[in-house]
């Protein structure tokens, strides 16, 4: 296996929105700055095809009063955050919408700002639309302009460590390479966990609503280095047409009603672009409830759209990456001004992830962490992308790189298993792992937990794990990496588990029939979990208000 | 299946395979046509469409089990 040493100041794990704005602005402060992408930054992550909501503060529409609105993004239909992030995002948000607009993604509609979606009549609206059907081009455009180097097809899968996170390893995910990182800090920026849980068609793996290969690497590998991880606790469902898994429920404009034709949610009662339908995201047991009434389906209903405001729609459809999506229902025949399309809550994704502070610092020195690693959503990631280059490069100062020899046991060790996989005859592939996997989190730590039921699952999971260090096996470099990722994967199930075990009481999605009341008494704490002497510890603790 | 190329209208200049996060045309040699290697993991984001320069030489063919269902 040939090995390629790369050296920088900086390196950004991941291409998505956070690792291109950290490395934009690390390189703007000095920082030789590196992106390690396993797909390409074009099109990789959750942004990749576009995005119309961008959760921010602008004073001239919200009013000079900040702290109304930094006390709603602590908590958000929810989660819980601490004061000093909620802060600094509130602060630091319109400074990067006037950054996105300058560089030319249009974060007006029609000359003007247009908070709309994610809320109801009375809601003080966060959600700025606008029209990121370009972002990914236009960001790598602005890194590759200021002389960020972006390597893609690059899959980092572990952190190196020496007295704090020094580096990285990965495989390129084409040609049967190594590549080692050292880089004087790190930031990941590798988004959230799909595949964990079932997706909504039984047997495909290839329709979540969000994309296939964001599978949580980079908590994954924070978690082995050492790092905190938060909230892995708490599950999460979206909502959206059914089967074809997409994100983007608050772009419709539309009212959602039962198979009787009636409105289910009291927010709305004929298609109205300012709010769309919130009841998908106040509502978590809408469909279950609908269906047992036996009231079902539910569909998201356009009839009755002003000409206007289906224009609206299918432009922001489009800003928000439906292209695919308004291609199938050009193709059909189906026109959303008639037809009501069915709706359905999505598999189970989890809420928390890599804990990173208002500085975007994580747990560990050296590493920090930006965007989905912690759930947030785009501007989320733009943001504390952008604080995490800021602090990364400016840390970097002064500081020495590691010396590859100090770290050359780690980087044989995990070479071997490589090896390992690609050398194994007898074909265990990712999919049926990947597939083990999700059955086990759906049917043990699913939409009911208990304790028994969890345990069992630790178990089976436990010995699905010892069967996969043994057995997966990858035929080529691209297979090699769904590995890699499949990995990832089973360490954070068996978190997920642990954490679900240790939340003692039914809280908005996880349910606990042998703990049924909600304690009143956590409302205000997240749980942490890290591993210590290989042992997984897990410790509640209060947020900073 | 998707996605479905047209091998008539296909130019072969590499643009889908270099675009796609996925992956799904691994394997495909430089300046051929085209190997859909894995279509089981597209997710349909159409970013290869989006990105090919001939009208109609690339589109993506939803499997019948993501149809949506409507009124």
């Amino acid at each position: 296996m040939k090995t390629d040493v790369i050296e920088a100041d900086v390196l950004c794990v991941g291409g998505g929105i956070a690792g291109l704005m950290a490395a934009i602005r690390a390189r703007e402060l000095g920082a030789k700055v590196v992106i390690a992408e396993k797909g390409n930054a074009l099109a990789s992550g959750s942004a990749r095809a576009g995005n119309d909501h961008f959760q921010c503060y602008i004073p001239e529409v919200h009013g000079p009063d900040i702290k109304p609105f930094i006390h709603q993004l602590q908590s958000h239909r929810g989660q819980i955050r601490d004061k000093k992030l909620a802060q600094a995002w509130a602060e630091r948000s319109f400074e990067i919408v006037k950054l996105w607009d300058s560089w030319g993604i249009p974060m007006k509609y029609e000359g003007r700002y247009e908070f709309a979606g994610h809320g109801y009549a009375g809601y003080r609206l966060d959600h700025l639309k606008y029209s990121g059907l370009k972002q990914k081009p236009i960001l790598v455009q602005e890194a590759t302009k200021r002389g960020v180097e972006i390597i893609n097809r690059v899959m980092i899968f572990d952190l190196l460590r020496d007295s704090g996170i020094v580096g990285a390893i990965g495989i390129n995910t084409r040609e049967d390479k190594l590549v080692i990182f050292l880089a004087k800090n790190v930031v990941l920026g590798t988004g959230f966990i799909t595949r964990l849980y079932p997706s909504p068609v039984h047997g495909r793996i290839n329709n979540p609503n969000f994309p296939i290969t964001v599978t949580g690497d980079g908590r994954a590998m924070a978690f082995r280095a050492g790092a905190e991880l938060v909230a892995l606790d708490m599950p999460y469902r979206h909502c959206g047409p059914k089967y074809f898994a997409r994100s983007g429920q608050a772009t419709w404009v539309g009212v959602i009603r039962d198979g009787q034709g009636k409105q289910v949610g009291p927010f709305v009662s004929s298609p109205d672009r300012k709010y769309g339908d919130v009841v998908l995201e106040t509502y978590p047991t809408l469909f279950e409830d609908v269906a047992t009434a036996g009231k079902g389906p539910v569909y998201m209903d356009c009839t009755g759209i002003s000409p206007e405001d289906y224009a609206y729609m299918i432009h922001f459809m489009k800003q928000e990456g439906y292209t695919s999506f308004l291609n199938y229902l050009a193709e059909e025949g189906i026109d959303l001004r008639v037809n009501p399309i069915e709706f359905m809550r999505y598999e189970i994704r989890v809420l928390g992830g890599v804990y990173y502070n208002e500085k975007a610092e994580t747990s560990l020195t050296g590493l920090y962490a930006a965007g989905d690693e912690l759930w947030g959503g785009i501007a989320n990631a733009a943001v504390f992308g952008w604080i995490a280059g800021e602090n990364a490069a400016t840390g970097a100062r002064g500081k020495q790189q590691s010396q590859l020899y100090t770290l050359q046991s780690f980087i044989e060790e995990k070479k071997q298993v490589l090896e390992k996989m690609k050398g194994r005859k007898a074909i265990t592939d990712w999919k049926d792992a990947n597939m083990a996997l999700q059955q086990i989190m759906n049917d043990y730590a699913g939409v009911v937990r208990s304790e028994t039921q969890l345990n069992a699952g630790l178990n089976a999971l436990r010995r699905l794990k010892t069967k996969v260090n043994t057995h997966l096996a990858a035929r080529n470099q691209w297979e090699l990496t769904r590995c890699l990722e499949t990995v990832n994967l089973l360490d954070l199930a068996e978190l997920v588990i642990v954490a679900a075990r240790e939340r003692k009481e039914t809280r908005g999605r996880h349910i606990r029939p042998d703990y049924p009341v909600t304690d009143p008494r956590l409302d205000k704490s997240r749980l942490f979990i890290k591993k210590v002497n290989d042992k997984i510890i897990t410790e509640w603790r209060t947020i900073q208000d | 299946m998707p996605p479905v190329i047209n091998e008539d209208k296909c130019k072969r200049c590499g643009k889908c395979v270099d675009i796609c996060s996925e992956d799904v045309f691994y394997g495909s040699p430089k300046g051929e046509f085209p190997v859909v290697t894995y279509p089981e993991v597209c997710w349909y984001c159409n970013c290869c469409v989006n990105e090919c320069t001939v009208e109609g030489a690339i589109k993506l063919q939803l499997p019948l089990s993501l149809s949506l269902c409507y009124k």
